[in-house]
């Protein structure tokens, strides 16, 4: 097995950085190289990394075909109002989609194809599932979940066609100390509000546990979705309690208010993270084991509380004027 | 007031200490909060002393689904499910929450399901206890009968290749007095490869019940008698 290909997209991100640091580690990968339009996070001695935005069509389809990889796993996609807003995300997030995996199925060696998913994908409409499993139906009631659907769409249509396997890494809403997340920028905040008639409970996965499932999916050849979720469950008044923030009790048409003052200090509640705190976000990860082989190392308390114990962005003046 | 009344009544003065000293709290993998449950535990005991037999059948660490027999605003399936909770020290869920606010967050926190197949499955996979009741029954000719029992939900339990339990619970409007008695698990009758397999099963599950009552000793006349809680006990 040794020896393969492996063709990582979203290499600048910290999750998809992360991921490429760790299929470096793996003996099985003989050659890796990813894309983004940003550079990596950190050094990756062994892996070739293009600079192509997501509407460079034609320069991606000729990188990928190029290395002709064996795996190729997608991470380059935009959250909502993470790093981008709303509207540019979601253009963003098509292109690559388009372009990338598309670009894939062009490739000889092509046998397997991760992508990178999010348990959005379920949405949280009336009566729906409290804690869906995999085989639970899509019907996504945000932006960001219906996203996420397109992407699996449109690579279970590349798996029809070509006849490569496809595994979606449904992902709970990603914290870490670097990961650009609405929902960890919202719980950072000093007040914070949240539902006082529902407050209803919500799972997290660290960006650690998340790029150890992506790399196992990868290894593994996993073939259809699978949830990744820390164990464990908290509610938006129990995170807050946990990082001694103060808490501000909302009923409804405040929330309008709450978001665009939150919006206006630099915080955005993007319609998946306002739809956690009314509805909140579950999911059965019970086959993560036994389709990936590993299991999240932190609990989704533990990961609320190494969200508040990360350091904020520390400000340092220049020593020297440019200018 | 009984030992049992002053020991309830104790544990509701021990609330605003419990706030202040018991840290900020976590929610289980379904929205489970065991220390609000705690507290509405206590509060149940206040109106219900619950006396539980037969908790020895009930697995020690595997899911079972357990199906009770329910009467219209009797909150037996709730009941059940905190006296099971507290017998066998482990969470033990409902099914039936509804999924509007602040109700259906409420019987979220205090261990509801909803009222739905694969929520049932879901939870039965992952090893929980789950509480099913019947069709709440209402009719003074019913004394002693048992609502409808969910088949879907039945087979639920035998998809996720889970234990069904009957359970017979008696309470009075009036009264502090409730049994929550749990029969040993049912078996099908005959093996049935199709969906007759659970449709039978909750026919047989029924009649246990409906055994399970009789065996609690209740006089059952089928006149209005039988809704006067003479022995603590009424209804069913």
């Amino acid at each position: 097995m040794g020896g393969r290909r492996v063709f990582v997209s979203g290499l600048g991100s910290e999750l998809g950085t992360m991921v490429a640091g760790m299929l470096e580690a793996e003996p099985w990968v003989g050659a890796l190289a990813g894309i983004d339009a940003d550079p990596p996070r950190r050094r990756l001695p062994n892996t070739t990394f293009h600079r192509i935005s997501p509407d460079q069509h034609d320069r991606i389809v000729e990188t990928v075909t190029r290395f002709n990889p064996h795996v190729l796993v997608h991470i380059g996609v935009w959250e909502p109002d993470a790093r981008a807003s709303p509207k540019v995300a979601k253009t963003l997030t098509d292109q690559a989609a388009t372009s990338i995996i598309g670009a894939a199925a062009e490739c000889s060696a092509m046998e397997h194809l991760v992508v990178r998913s999010g348990i959005e994908i379920y949405g949280r409409g009336r009566d729906s599932l409290t804690r869906p499993d995999e085989t639970a139906p899509i019907r996504p009631t945000s932006e960001w979940g219906r996203t996420v659907a397109e992407i699996e769409h449109i690579a279970a249509r590349v798996s029809a066609r070509v006849g490569v396997s496809v595994g979606a890494v449904r992902l709970a809403p990603v914290l870490g100390p670097h990961v650009p997340s609405p929902l960890g920028r919202m719980l950072r905040n000093p007040v914070v509000p949240f539902s006082l008639l529902a407050d209803p409970p919500f799972a997290v996965i660290t960006d650690r546990d998340a790029a150890r499932a992506i790399v196992a999916a990868a290894r593994e050849g996993l073939a259809e979705p699978v949830n990744v979720v820390a164990s464990g469950a908290v509610t938006c008044l129990q995170a807050l309690r946990r990082g001694r923030r103060i808490p501000f009790p909302l009923i409804g048409p405040d929330w309008q208010v709450a978001r665009a003052l939150s919006y206006l200090f630099g915080s955005p509640i993007p319609d998946h993270v306002a739809e956690v705190l009314h509805r909140g976000r579950l999911a059965d990860n019970g086959r993560m084991a036994e389709l990936l082989g590993v299991v999240p190392e932190s609990t989704t308390s533990e990961v609320i509380d190494q969200l508040y114990g990360w350091p904020s962005i520390i400000r340092q003046p220049a020593r020297v004027a440019a200018a | 007031m009984n030992i049992g009344s002053l020991d309830a009544v104790g544990r509701v003065l021990e609330f605003p200490r419990r706030l202040v000293v018991e840290p900020a709290g976590v929610v289980d993998d379904w929205g489970r909060d065991p220390g609000f449950v705690r507290q509405m535990i206590a509060l149940s005991q206040l109106r219900w002393s619950v006396s539980v037999g037969g908790e020895q059948h009930l697995p020690r660490r595997q899911g079972a689904l357990i199906v009770v027999n329910a009467r219209r605003f009797a909150l037996a399936p709730i009941l059940a499910a905190f006296a099971i909770s507290e017998a066998v020290d482990r969470p033990c869920r409902f099914v039936g929450r509804s999924d509007t606010a602040p109700l259906g967050p409420l019987g979220r926190r205090i261990g509801g399901l909803l009222d739905h197949p694969d929520e049932v499955f879901g939870a039965l996979r992952a090893g929980e206890l789950v509480v099913l009741g019947a069709a709440a029954s209402t009719g003074l000719r019913q004394v002693g009968s048992v609502g409808r029992i969910k088949h879907e939900h039945v087979g639920a339990a035998t998809a996720a290749g889970v234990q069904v339990y009957p359970a017979a619970t008696m309470s009075s409007p009036f009264g502090r007095n409730a049994r929550v008695e749990i029969g040993s698990a049912t078996r099908p009758s005959r093996r049935r490869r199709g969906p007759l397999a659970e449709l039978e099963l909750a026919d047989h599950l029924r009649r246990q019940i409906e055994q399970l009552l009789d065996e609690m000793g209740e006089i059952r006349t089928g006149t209005p008698i039988d809704w006067l809680p003479l022995s603590g006990l009424g209804g069913h």
